[in-house]
Formats: structure tokens, C-alpha cells, sequence
């Protein structure tokens, strides 16, 4: 039998034969297979996605060079293809740039900044060059003119899908009316079927940009359509922040690392993070020792079985007596007086008392000698000879105390004798003498002492047990003072770096800062609903920053109810990120999951069943800021769920809705009141005259009882022989200032009160603003000559609560 | 006091209340119409009269809500309606005026219910402090007889009849009108009156002769007694100085029927001291007779024992007779009809139950 390994050795050269089809493959080429990923999956919505990119980043370019965003798009036909014009009034580009900003593929300015901004990754607008490219075989043609210029730089370019190299067909100066901008013309495959889609993102850009102007020309639309600005104030301007330590991966580290100019880690993190110092580097540093050197354990001194001086003095000669005897001594009382003492303190100590001996009796302790008073002392300290007859061991009773102090009450002491030995025994084998471990090791050894004592002594030794126990070691386990190595010996340990990382994210460090991001502010994204929607009621909220991934993030969310909003069907739904409207896959976004699983009912909005995007006239928008927004996809149509993100969204949206409740009950307290006001004001006047009838009398005014039942502000006028007389009763429980302006046509004499009189063309102003307390009244009045009319407003107080009469 | 000057006053008295409306408004004021809180936890016994009347807990009728306000619309109406018909001298029927709230011009002030028009009926005499048969408004005729060797003349529609209510009638008896105020006692042969809850029972009685051998006024409540009922009951022991008492089941709602002859019902405290006889006397089924009798009986349902237990928080049956028997009744949880007596044979309640009670009450 023939072996296919013998084939194919016969064959010489099958994975040369192979190579020859493998070859590198373009960026460009890869997204001209992979369109959907950028939002180019069909020419309907191709042209809103190349809208999209082209609208984000002008609004990018102008915003960033201190312009006021003044916008054109146009869509036009021609012919079996689209034609898609943007204008904005930007600060151009210049000539060497442009072909790379609209020819290349992953080429931008804010790939490697942290900073908010629309555009992320510099693909949009190219992709839509190199969509139009492919779908028409039109080069994209650009006009751009920089605010120095005398004229305007114009191109003609595709992109050269092998290269990822932008082509340039035509190029030449011309003129242009506008001083400053840049304009792209692209021709595409499309149609119009998104057109609601389109309209939708221009209207909601608007929303969220209410400093832009945008203007809107297509087909389908006999008259432009066009966004006036809500406001001058451009969005505040965003500094670039570095990274935050909790927001870099291994991968970024280790080129970090490699780039740096510092040559300590204190130095490294303090330079190239966000958010570190001094303090917090130092942070950073023990918890990256611990990980790389490990923890020594401290043990306490035995007060049995120990003769520490004895065994410093036979380690100490030719050093003399007096000075050998204090030198002993005191390393003994020093180390008596301590409650535990781990390996390197003992070395410091000894070092401190070598230094204090040599002072006060001229005799030198060089380091070999230390060195053995040392492994002395620590001998006696640590004594460990289970395997001699009469051995010490000083070793089991110390841990013995941390296990029992570590488990529960309920454990027998054998079980805790038992596991305090094998911790013990282990701790005692291990090489070198100075108990040093990492938490992982610590972990191992433990667990490995808890096994045994489990299978030889038959007890249960928990989960909980264990790690009660590994905590209570790593507490009396020191931090080691030696110096962690160099940024240089990191960067070339994969490991070593990856340690740096642990210890980076497991030290507490100050959220980043937020000035990298530009909330619209609670205060505009109310400006511009009411600009985009005739509603009855706006709310907003801005929630403070938050971090997730060590890339800062904020909230924003507005809600407008009411007015001319359609109360048929499922409220609106608008989501932005970075101040762009996410058009499609709502379902799919984590802004509607979070809106889906709020009880409206509760802010009363109807929902049915309770949850899901509830009903009625009402538009509900989010806005998520971030230096970093975690889309599901490149097409950036939907926000990844990210609990830190949803968690902010849904405080922000209460936050607002929680206005809107207010707002909707004040509303419906006012409904039923004037309800009530209706009932009453048709049953009470039928009673006054049916007791006017019965009791054959004069019918009576009812005015008062009326005023008093409905707690109204009551305004009566009496004109008694020329003399005119304002009174305001307040009926209900809390004090009114209704501000009272009348129109008289005669002039108002011996006026008698609070109030002021302005003349205007024969007119009289008569104005009045009483502050009246519950229960109270008050009354101005004045004298007319002859026949006047009268007209009177009332404003400071809503129409149910008053009660004109006058 | 003649009839004329009582419509006069009743009049006057509706007016007044109307004209009190008109002053609320005129005045600036919320109309409103103060009533006694008419609830069992609201009745008092006055020692003066002997009757349970209402408390000083007051609940009133005002504008200020569109209930309260619609209440007084109706109110007023009513008032209207009815000084009209004592001004023509007619007289209507309380279902009537439910249905005559139709015709008002302002549906606002049409009644929703019969409950509703007699409940403001009620109110308006709490108020005016006029009886309803002063406003001549009657109800729907009980039906409750009289039999029993009485001569009385009554004012009739259609002028004076006297008539002897064991003679002079069949054997359905006299039948007491609405208004017993037009009766007129005129001679009597009466030793007691036995007023009997169920048409059954008052049958059996007048089969066996009871009312001629006992010259026994039998009284046929049929239920709950009519105001009309109650107040000629009251009127015979006032004015002929008669013992009376009242044979009902053993049954909660039997003590019932006997509470409102004797103590007056919550809804018409107002007016116990026309209607309730104090003096009257419970000859049973009492739960002892249940138990000495050894009389068939049914268990008794959980409304029953919640009945019960109302009547033991209720004042008027705060008594040691009525604790005894209350409580004897929850502890052996029976009850029995009048009608069980028959088990013993037809006779045994008119030849051995009745003359033992009767005795041991000293009324024989």
C-alpha cells in the first residue's frame, strides 16, 4: 500500500506549489469583500452610511478647527446612479493630505488619540470613496480649500485596492465660494428606499448638534430640508488624556514598554498614564513585587526553646567580647520586642545594630558577619527539626494560631494541629530559608496541606476554610524591598509584563479624567428636542463620568413628551454615541435593551405587559459619550452590552423620567380638576337656582363657593358708580401671586393699591402682581370717568386654578 | 295637632332647609348638609326615652366634591318635589319618586337607584326633623295585618270606616295603612299583643282560635317591620296600655326583627321615639328553647355566626338576657324556626310553648 506521505514526499514541493497562491492581502481589497462590516451591505443603505460618514466627519472637522458646523448634503440622480454631494465649511485640507484622508483605508488622526470624537478608526469616509468607486467606476471628486488659501485644491481620485494607495486622475486649482471647507462629490449604485432612514439621521444630528446647520436636498423633498442652529455655543473642546492603567491590554504594554524613554517602572507608569503619581505608582510597585518576587512570611518570636543571643554570639568571632555580648543582646531584645519579623526586617535589624555596635565600640561587623548573624538568629527564630529526636519547631505553633484564628470555631483542634504541621512541614522544605512565595504559590501550598489532611485524617477542610487560611498567611506575609527590574528586563519578559499588568489593574486608581469628553450638557440636549420636536414637555439628564475599561464615559439622556408628537404606537427611540444618531439595529443596541427593561408604567407611560419600549407620545433619547464607544460592530449601528455602560444609561434615562412623572401627574391632578371644575360648574349653578326658585329669591352669586370648593384664586371685578374695585381671593392652601394686567380705555383715577398704571396710545396698563397667602384677600381699586371697557389677563397661575370673574 | 298644620310645618321645614343652601351661597360658602352618622358604632341609648337614638358623630353632605355636590343637586329637587305635593295635597310612594326623578329636566339630578332616593328620603327627615309621612311619601304597602278583638275608625281617601279587626275582617285580618297616625282606637278587648314574625306561624295561631282564647292582638310583622307596623305597635302600648311581644325564629336575624320594635333600627334612630316599643318582650325561639324543647334544627352558617358576633359589639344587645342567649347559640351553633314547634304536633305551640312562655313572663 502506498502511503500518502510517500506521495506527497514524491511530489517535491507541495507547500512551495501552495505558496505560490498565498499572497498578502490589501485592506482595501479585504473591505471591498466585506462591505457589510461598514455599513455598505445595499445601496439603500449604502447611501446612508456614505451620508453618514461623510456628515460625522464634517462635523468632526469644523467643530475641531472652532467653526460653527454649516452643512450641505445633497442627493441627486443621475442617470441609472446617485450622486451624493457634502459640503462643510471646515478648515479644508491640505493638498498633500487630502488623497489620504479620502484614499486610504485606515489612515486618520484619532485611531491613537483618547479623546472623544466621532470618526474612530479613519475608515468611514474612504470606504464610502472606495464603495462609489466599485458600484459606479466614478473616481471620487474633492474640492477643498484651507482658510489661507487663495483657491480651492480639486481632485479627481479612486483608491487602488492593491495597495491601499489612493490614485489621483485629475487634479487642479479652482475656484469656490466658500472661503473655507471641503466638498466630496461620490457617484453610486443606490436607491432611495432608506429614505426614512436618511431623513432620520439628519433630523437626529441636528438633535444632537443643535450648535450645527444642516441642510438637506434629495429627490423625493420639493423643498430642502433644513436644521437652523439651536444655539451659537459650540460643544466644549476635549484634550487627549493617556491611557488609563485599568484600560490597556498585554499587547499595548508590551509596545508601550518598548517605546518608552524611561528606564524605571516608577518613572514608566508615572509618564506614560493617565491618573498615576508618585503615590500610586508605588502602589503599582508593591503589588507588582508581590507577583514577581513573592511575599516573605513573618513569624513571630518564640518565647520557648530559643536562645537567640547564644547563637549570635557562637556565630560572631574575633569581633571581641564586650562588643560580641552587646552586639548578641541586642539583636535579641530588638527582635523579643517585635511581634513578627520577616527574613529581609531581620537583616535591617541586624545591619542597624552592626552600625550602632561599631559606633559605640569602634569594632567593624562586616558583612560576612552579619550575614551569619543573620542565618543565626533566623535559625533559632525559625527552628524546624521535626525529623530530629527532641527536635524544635517553632514553625507549627505560629501557624497553628493563624488557623485557628482563620476557621471556624467548629473545626476540632486535631483537624487544626493536623493542617498547621503539614502547612508547616511544607513552608519548612521549601529551599532557602527566608519563606518566601507569591500568592499563587502561597495558594498551592495551602490547598496541598488541605488535600492531605483531607485524605489521611478523613475531616473537611471547605473552600471557605482555605481561603480564610491563605489570607490570613499572605497578611503576615511582607512585601520585599527589592528593586523590581527595569522597564528594559520587563519588555522582554512576556511574563514579567504580564505581571505589570495584574498589579496595574488590581491597584485602586482614580477614574480618568473627563475633560477628553464633550457631554451635549443636560441643558442642550433639552435645546435640541425643542428645536426638532413640538412637544408639551422636555426633560434631561447628564450623568457624571464613569469608566469602563479604563476609557472615561458619560450619559445623556432627554425625553420630550406630548404636543404634536403621535400618541399612536411605540414611543421614539434615539441613540447616539459620540453625538452620532445610530440608525440601524435598534434591536440590537444596548440603550433599547435598557429602555425595554424599565417599568414606564411606572413613570406612567403606557407599556403593555409591562415591559418592552413603551407607548404614547413621547421620544426618548440617550447619548453616550466615550473616548472608546464599544459598538457591536465597524458598522457602528448598535452599543455593545457592557453592564458599567447599561448600568449609567439607565440612570441617566430615570433620572429624566422621573421629571416626566412629575410632570405627567401634575398634568393629570390637573385634568381631574378640571374635570371637577366642569361637573361643579354645571350642577352647582342648576342647584343655586333651583334653591333661588324654591325659596323664590334672587339667584346667588356662587362665585366664592365655587372658588373655595376648587381651592382657586378667586378675581372679581365690582364697577359701582365709576368706582372700579379688583379683589383676589385666595382659596387655596399655599399663597399666589398672580400677576394682574388690565386694559382700560379711559384713564384709571385715584388708583388705591399696589398697583401701576402705564399709559400706551389711549390705552391703559394697569398692573398688578398682589402677593396673596392662603386664605387671604386683597383688593385694589380706582375710578373711571363714564362708560370704560375693561380687559384683563392673568398669568402666574395656571387656568384651572383660577377663577375669573372680572 | 291637625294634619293641616303638620303639612304646613313639613312645608316650612324643607323650605327652610333650601333657603339654608342659599344662604351657604350667597355667604361665599361651600353648601353643605350636616347629618348623624347613621352606623351601628353611632347609636346611643337615651335613658329620658328608653330608645336607642344617634350619637353626636356627625358626616356631612357638601359641594366640595362632584359627589357630594350632585347629592345636594338631588337634594334640592326633591326638596321642590315635595313642597309641591304638599302645596296640591297629594301623596306619592317612595318608588315613585325614584321613578319621577326621570321627568327632572337635569339628568345631573336623576337618582341611580331606589337605595339612593330613599337614602335622601331619610335624610331629608333627619334634617327637617319632619317625618316622611309627613311629606307624604309612603311606601310600597307591607302587607302587615292586625287580628284580634280591636275597634278602630280610620281616616280613609275616601272618608271615615270603622271597622273590628276580628269581625269585621277576614281571615287575612285588618291590614295596617301607611300612615296608622289616621287610626283612632275606638274600644278593645285586648289582654296582650303578639306580634309574629312569619305568615305561617300568625296562620296557625288564628286556626287554632289563639287570638279569641287569649283575647291576643296578633300582629303579623311579615320580616323586618314596616315603619307603619312599628309605629302602630308603639301607638297600642302607649295609648291602650297593652303588654306586647314578639315571637320570632332563633335565628340572628330573627333578634333583629325584634330590635327594631324594640330598640329602634339604625337607619331610622332619628326616629325611635316615634316608632320603638321598649317595653316589648322577646317570647323566642330563644337558644334555650332549642335546647330545653330539644327542637329540630339547622346549623348555623357563617353568616349567621358572623350576625351573631355583630350583635354582640352592637349596643342594643348589650343585655344579659341577649349575651346569654348569643352566646348559647355560637356554643351549640343551631338555630330553629318558628315552625319547628309543629314537630311536636300542630297544637303544642298554642297549647303548651305559648301559655308556658306567656306565663313565665307574666303576661298570663
Amino acid at each position: 500500500m502506498t502511503s500518502f506521505q510517500a506521495e506527497l514526499g514524491a511530489d517535491e514541493g507541495i507547500a512551495e506549489e501552495l505558496a505560490k497562491g498565498q499572497r498578502e492581502i490589501s485592506i482595501a481589497e479585504f473591505f471591498e469583500k466585506n462591505k457589510h462590516m461598514l455599513g455598505f451591505d445595499s445601496g439603500a443603505r449604502g447611501l446612508v452610511t456614505a451620508v453618514k460618514e461623510a456628515v460625522d466627519n464634517a462635523l468632526d472637522a469644523t467643530e475641531e478647527a472652532g467653526f460653527r458646523p454649516d452643512i450641505y448634503v445633497e442627493i441627486a440622480e443621475v442617470g441609472d446612479y446617485y450622486r451624493l454631494i457634502i459640503e462643510d465649511n471646515g478648515p479644508g485640507i491640505t493638498k498633500e493630505q487630502l488623497p489620504k484622508v479620502f484614499g486610504k483605508l485606515l489612515y486618520g488622526s484619532r485611531f491613537h488619540a483618547r479623546e472623544q470624537s466621532r470618526g474612530q478608526q479613519g475608515i468611514g469616509i474612504s470606504a464610502a470613496v472606495l464603495y462609489s468607486q466599485l458600484t459606479s467606476g466614478k473616481p471620487a471628486k474633492i474640492t477643498s480649500r484651507t482658510q489661507e488659501a487663495e483657491q480651492a485644491e480639486y481632485f479627481e481620485l479612486i483608491i487602488d485596492t492593491d495597495t491601499n494607495e489612493p490614485e489621483i486622475r485629475a487634479s487642479e486649482s479652482t475656484t469656490w465660494d466658500r472661503t473655507h471647507g471641503t466638498r466630496i462629490e461620490l457617484e453610486m449604485e443606490a436607491n432611495m428606499r432608506a429614505r426614512q432612514q436618511l431623513h432620520d439621521y439628519i433630523k437626529h444630528t441636528a438633535v444632537v448638534n443643535p450648535h450645527a446647520r444642516i441642510e438637506l436636498r434629495e429627490p423625493g423633498l420639493d423643498e430642502p430640508l433644513k436644521f437652523e442652529r439651536g444655539t451659537d455655543q459650540l460643544p466644549a473642546e476635549t484634550s487627549e488624556i493617556r491611557p488609563h492603567p485599568h484600560g490597556v491590554e498585554l499587547g499595548t504594554l508590551l509596545k508601550m514598554l518598548a517605546a518608552t524613554e524611561s528606564y524605571s517602572i516608577s518613572g514608566f507608569l508615572q509618564e506614560e498614564f493617565t491618573r498615576v503619581g508618585k503615590k500610586t505608582a508605588s502602589k503599582v510597585l508593591d503589588a507588582f513585587r508581590d507577583r514577581h518576587y513573592g511575599r516573605e512570611v513573618s513569624w513571630p518570636t518564640p518565647s520557648l526553646d530559643v536562645d537567640i543571643e547564644a547563637a549570635v554570639t557562637e556565630a560572631v568571632s574575633n569581633k571581641g567580647a564586650d562588643a560580641t555580648a552587646s552586639f548578641a543582646s541586642e539583636v535579641e531584645s530588638v527582635l523579643a520586642s517585635r511581634e513578627r519579623t520577616a527574613r529581609f526586617e531581620l537583616r535591617e535589624i541586624v545591619d542597624n545594630v552592626a552600625e550602632s555596635v561599631a559606633a559605640d565600640t569602634g569594632r567593624t561587623f562586616g558583612s560576612t558577619v552579619r550575614e551569619k548573624a543573620v542565618d543565626a538568629a533566623w535559625g533559632e527564630l525559625t527552628a524546624f527539626e521535626p525529623d530530629a529526636e527532641d527536635g524544635r519547631d517553632h514553625l507549627t505553633p505560629a501557624i497553628y494560631t493563624l488557623v485557628d484564628e482563620a476557621t471556624s470555631t467548629r473545626k476540632d483542634d486535631a483537624t487544626v494541629q493536623a493542617l498547621a504541621e503539614r502547612i508547616a512541614r511544607r513552608l519548612g522544605n521549601r529551599e532557602g530559608a527566608a519563606f518566601r512565595l507569591t500568592h499563587t504559590e502561597l495558594e498551592g501550598l495551602v490547598d496541598d496541606a488541605a488535600d492531605a489532611t483531607v485524605e489521611y485524617d478523613d475531616v473537611t477542610v471547605g473552600d471557605t476554610a482555605r481561603e480564610n487560611i491563605i489570607e490570613a498567611l499572605w497578611k503576615v506575609s511582607r512585601t520585599v524591598p527589592d528593586d523590581p527590574p527595569k522597564v528594559r528586563e520587563i519588555a522582554d519578559s512576556r511574563d514579567t509584563a504580564s505581571e505589570l499588568l495584574e498589579a496595574m489593574r488590581e491597584t485602586n486608581i482614580l477614574a480618568p479624567p473627563t475633560d477628553c469628553l464633550s457631554p451635549i450638557t443636560a441643558e442642550l440636549v433639552e435645546a435640541g428636542l425643542k428645536k426638532e420636536y413640538d412637544a408639551d414637555f422636555y426633560a434631561a439628564a447628564t450623568r457624571d463620568a464613569d469608566v469602563h475599561g479604563g476609557d472615561p464615559f458619560i450619559v445623556e439622556a432627554g425625553i420630550a413628551y406630548g404636543g404634536e408628537l403621535t400618541s399612536e404606537g411605540k414611543v421614539d427611540l434615539l441613540r447616539f454615541a459620540n453625538r452620532v444618531p445610530l440608525v440601524y439595529q435598534q434591536g440590537a443596541c444596548a440603550i433599547t435593551d435598557v429602555v425595554k427593561g424599565i417599568g414606564w408604567r411606572n413613570y406612567r407611560l403606557d407599556q403593555p405587559g409591562g415591559s418592552g419600549i413603551p407607548n404614547g407620545p413621547a421620544v426618548i433619547m440617550v447619548h453616550v459619550a466615550s473616548t472608546n464607544v464599544p459598538f457591536t460592530s465597524e458598522s457602528k449601528d448598535a452599543l455593545a452590552n457592557i453592564p458599567a455602560i447599561e448600568d449609567e444609561i439607565e440612570l441617566a434615562i430615570r433620572e429624566a423620567a422621573r421629571e416626566l412623572k412629575s410632570y405627567l401627574n401634575k398634568q393629570r391632578s390637573l385634568q381631574k380638576r378640571q374635570q371637577k371644575q366642569d361637573v361643579l360648574s354645571r350642577i352647582l349653578p342648576e342647584m343655586a337656582d333651583k334653591v333661588a326658585e324654591v325659596t323664590g329669591r334672587e339667584r346667588p352669586n356662587i362665585e366664592g363657593a365655587m372658588g373655595r370648593i376648587m381651592n382657586n384664586l378667586c378675581i372679581d371685578r365690582e364697577v359701582d358708580d365709576g368706582t372700579v374695585t379688583l379683589s383676589v381671593e385666595n382659596y387655596s392652601d399655599r399663597s399666589e401671586t398672580p400677576e394682574i394686567t388690565e386694559i382700560v380705555s379711559v384713564e384709571p383715577q385715584d388708583l388705591n393699591g399696589d398697583a401701576t398704571v402705564v399709559d400706551l396710545d389711549g390705552e391703559w396698563y394697569v398692573q398688578w402682581s398682589p402677593a396673596v397667602s392662603a386664605g387671604e384677600e386683597s383688593e385694589i381699586s380706582y375710578s373711571v370717568d363714564g362708560e370704560a371697557d375693561f380687559e384683563i389677563t392673568v398669568d402666574g397661575i395656571e387656568d384651572e386654578k383660577l377663577t375669573l370673574n372680572a | 295637632m291637625s294634619t293641616q298644620t303638620n303639612e304646613e310645618r313639613a312645608r316650612e321645614q324643607l323650605i327652610d332647609l333650601a333657603a339654608e343652601f342659599y344662604d351657604q351661597f350667597a355667604g361665599g360658602q361651600i353648601p353643605e348638609m350636616t347629618l348623624p352618622t347613621r352606623t351601628k358604632s353611632n347609636i346611643e341609648y337615651d335613658k329620658d326615652s328608653g330608645v336607642w337614638v344617634y350619637g353626636d358623630r356627625t358626616s356631612s353632605r357638601s359641594a366640595n366634591s362632584v359627589r357630594g355636590a350632585r347629592k345636594l343637586l338631588k337634594a334640592v329637587y326633591t326638596i321642590e318635589f315635595l313642597a309641591q305635593q304638599l302645596d296640591e295635597d297629594r301623596s306619592s310612594t317612595l318608588r315613585e319618586l325614584y321613578y319621577l326623578s326621570e321627568s327632572w329636566d337635569n339628568t345631573e339630578a336623576h337618582f341611580s337607584d331606589q337605595d339612593e332616593s330613599n337614602q335622601l328620603i331619610e335624610d331629608l327627615e333627619i334634617v327637617s326633623g319632619v317625618t316622611r309621612e309627613d311629606f307624604h311619601m309612603r311606601p310600597e304597602e307591607s302587607g302587615a295585618t292586625l287580628m284580634g278583638p280591636l275597634q278602630i275608625r280610620e281616616q280613609t281617601r275616601r272618608g271615615e270606616r270603622e271597622i273590628h279587626c276580628q269581625e269585621d275582617v277576614g281571615e287575612g285580618g285588618y291590614q295596617i295603612p301607611n300612615n296608622p297616625d289616621t287610626i283612632e282606637f275606638l274600644d278593645n278587648d285586648i289582654d296582650f299583643v303578639l306580634c309574629v314574625e312569619t305568615g305561617g306561624m300568625r296562620d296557625r295561631l288564628i286556626e287554632n282560635g289563639f287570638d279569641e282564647q287569649y283575647n291576643c292582638l296578633v300582629v303579623h310583622l311579615k320580616g323586618q317591620p314596616a315603619r307603619a307596623t312599628r309605629r302602630i305597635i308603639k301607638r297600642l302600648h302607649d295609648e291602650l296600655d297593652l303588654p306586647v311581644t314578639v315571637f320570632c325564629d332563633g335565628d340572628p336575624w330573627s333578634y333583629r326583627i325584634y330590635g327594631s320594635v324594640a330598640y329602634g333600627s339604625i337607619k331610622s334612630a332619628h326616629l325611635s321615639e316615634y316608632l320603638a316599643t321598649p317595653e316589648a318582650e322577646y317570647i323566642g325561639i330563644q337558644p334555650q328553647d332549642i335546647v330545653d324543647y330539644d327542637l329540630p334544627t339547622d346549623p348555623l352558617a357563617d353568616s349567621d355566626i358572623n350576625a351573631l358576633e355583630s350583635e354582640l359589639t352592637d349596643p342594643r344587645y348589650q343585655t344579659d338576657y341577649w349575651e346569654e342567649q348569643i352566646e348559647l347559640q355560637l356554643d351549640i351553633g343551631k338555630k330553629a324556626e318558628q315552625q319547628a314547634l309543629a314537630a311536636r304536633g300542630l297544637d303544642f305551640v298554642t297549647e303548651t310553648y305559648l301559655p308556658e312562655r306567656l306565663d313565665s313572663m307574666d303576661v298570663i
